[in-house]
């Protein structure tokens, strides 16, 4: 099981997230439709939703991959649009498992990581040695990330999104494709960075989201049908309800 | 510059690191060599031809001028390794954009300290140099024809620029293609079609109905006969500009590519 390298108690800190009229279209289709949402400093929050939803496009919105069609999403204030670099250096994220240059080593990928994300010498080296350390990489650096498990791609990928201690950590469905053991070697490291920064976790298994997130939205269609602290979101009969946009409707 | 740095070794590495490029290497090598001993064996048997058919044969001066290494082996070489590279590059460059899409790699890159422009700029600069390594390498065989045919170094300097340039052309179009989609193969076909289209325009200029100025605009963006000047020895400065504007052109379009995916999706 991963430890924490530095398990000391953080101060709260990280970044304030904030989604005002945000809409997104692709041709006809409605991906977002007018999404109000303010994820709060530290705030471990989760983006519910079944597929299709709009929480992809949500993270991709954040992270200036995508252009809003209207509305606006500022990190900290400020919008992927106007200042591409100061979100992406505000950003950790970690896409699914297969996002990886699979013939690139372990090591190597992660000095890339690193590298273009601007750091370099001994700071690098410090950096990438703190990720090997907390995410349990040492026996895999020579390794093609090809020839690894899935879970160990994830934990390189996690590790990735560390090397710069961005304030803000955008998970998007993490343990899709893990087996049990390797979603709760996953699920321990996301554990522990609650309240350490701000934590955006997509993903559409309510287990997950009970487990690490304080606060939770879900989505339908692009629209935002609940949003509350999670266990008063996820609670009643059938929380399913919700991802087929017929449940009752949190504050 | 450190996260420029660092995009360009790896894409050294992944270039490097995958069997492709090396499998691009040896074809070009290999159909380089076909192409120039084809030539040499036809104009060896052409020699052959006029020293039996006449008698005394080479001593007699029997053999016409231009049965010759420059015109018979050389200029045909040159011009069939034109026509060839249009279908090898796209090979090389079919990957370098659309499998950073397949693979969604792409998302990752822009969360980086990285501009678009930085992305465009590194992986134009390693297919560029992976190109040059390929023309190098392929270049053994049109240089024994130089040398053998006593055409003279500036020639063959200007012979190896033309054909660096023309490939460096095709794999900014290559590129350019590959930007678009997340399909190698539609990338490789974007890339050949666009190749063979821009390679020589003379069957569409020979229609009557087509006017002065369209010919004249066509042979001006027309890569067989810049290319073939530099075969001739010819190092043309307007030749030069067209090649380093195509290659702006194409690395204009790719940016844009990431520009129009923020916005279409």
């Amino acid at each position: 099981m991963m430890e924490p390298a530095d398990a000391a108690p953080r101060a709260r800190s990280g970044v304030v997230v904030e989604a005002k009229g945000l809409t997104r279209r692709f041709g006809p289709h409605l991906a977002l439709d007018g999404l109000d949402l303010r994820i709060e400093r530290g705030e471990a929050f989760g983006l519910l939703g079944a597929n299709g939803a709009g929480k992809t496009t949500f993270i991709r919105l954040v992270t200036g991959f995508l252009l809003p069609s209207a509305g606006s999403v500022t990190v900290d204030g400020i919008t992927a649009v106007a200042d591409p670099s100061g979100v992406s250096a505000r950003i950790g994220f970690v896409a699914e498992t297969t996002r990886l240059y699979p013939e690139l080593r372990v090591g190597t990928f992660l000095r890339f990581a690193g590298g273009a994300r601007g750091l370099s010498g001994p700071e690098l080296n410090a950096r990438i040695d703190a990720g090997v350390a907390r995410f349990h990489l040492e026996s895999s650096l020579a390794r093609p990330l090809g020839h690894l498990s899935k879970g160990f791609q994830q934990r390189v990928n996690l590790a990735q999104a560390f090397l710069h201690d961005p304030p803000l950590m955008i998970v998007d469905e993490p343990t899709g494709g893990l087996d049990p053991l390797q979603q709760e070697e996953v699920r321990a490291v996301l554990r522990e960075l609650r309240g350490e920064r701000t934590l955006i976790l997509c993903t559409h298994d309510l287990g997950e989201a009970r487990e690490l997130t304080e606060r939770v939205a879900v989505l339908f269609r692009g629209r935002r049908v609940a949003i509350g602290p999670t266990e008063e979101v996820l609670s009643g009969d059938d929380p399913l309800e919700l991802f087929r946009g017929t449940g009752r409707s949190a504050a | 510059m450190t996260a420029l740095r660092a995009l360009i070794r790896k894409e050294l590495l992944v270039l490097f690191g995958a069997p492709m490029a090396y499998v691009a290497l040896t074809l070009v090598v290999l159909v380089t060599a076909l192409i120039f001993f084809d030539h040499l064996r036809i104009y060896n048997q052409t020699l052959f031809l006029f020293a039996s058919s006449n008698m005394g044969g080479f001593e007699s001066d029997t053999v016409p001028d231009y049965i010759n290494l420059r015109d018979t082996v050389f200029f045909p070489v040159m011009e069939t390794m034109g026509i060839t590279l249009i279908g090898l590059i796209p090979l090389v460059t079919m990957r370098v954009f659309a499998e950073e899409r397949a693979r969604g790699t792409d998302e990752l890159l822009m969360t980086t300290a990285l501009t678009p422009g930085q992305i465009v700029f590194a992986k134009f600069a390693v297919t560029y140099l992976f190109v040059t390594i390929m023309m190098v390498a392929s270049f053994v065989y049109p240089a024994m024809a130089i040398i053998e045919g006593g055409i003279g170094a500036q020639h063959l300097a200007s012979v190896f620029v033309g054909l660096t340039l023309h490939s460096i052309a095709l794999a900014s179009i290559g590129l350019a293609c590959s930007a678009y989609t997340s399909n190698q193969l539609v990338a490789a076909v974007a890339g050949w079609a666009v190749g063979f289209v821009l390679w020589d325009f003379s069957w569409i200029t020979s229609f009557s109905f087509v006017g002065e100025r369209t010919i004249g605009f066509l042979d001006a963006i027309s890569l067989h006969l810049r290319y073939g000047s530099f075969a001739e020895g010819i190092v043309n400065l307007a030749h030069l500009v067209y090649f380093i504007a195509l290659a702006a052109l194409a690395a204009a379009i790719a940016r844009f590519s990431f520009d129009w995916r923020r916005v279409a999706g």
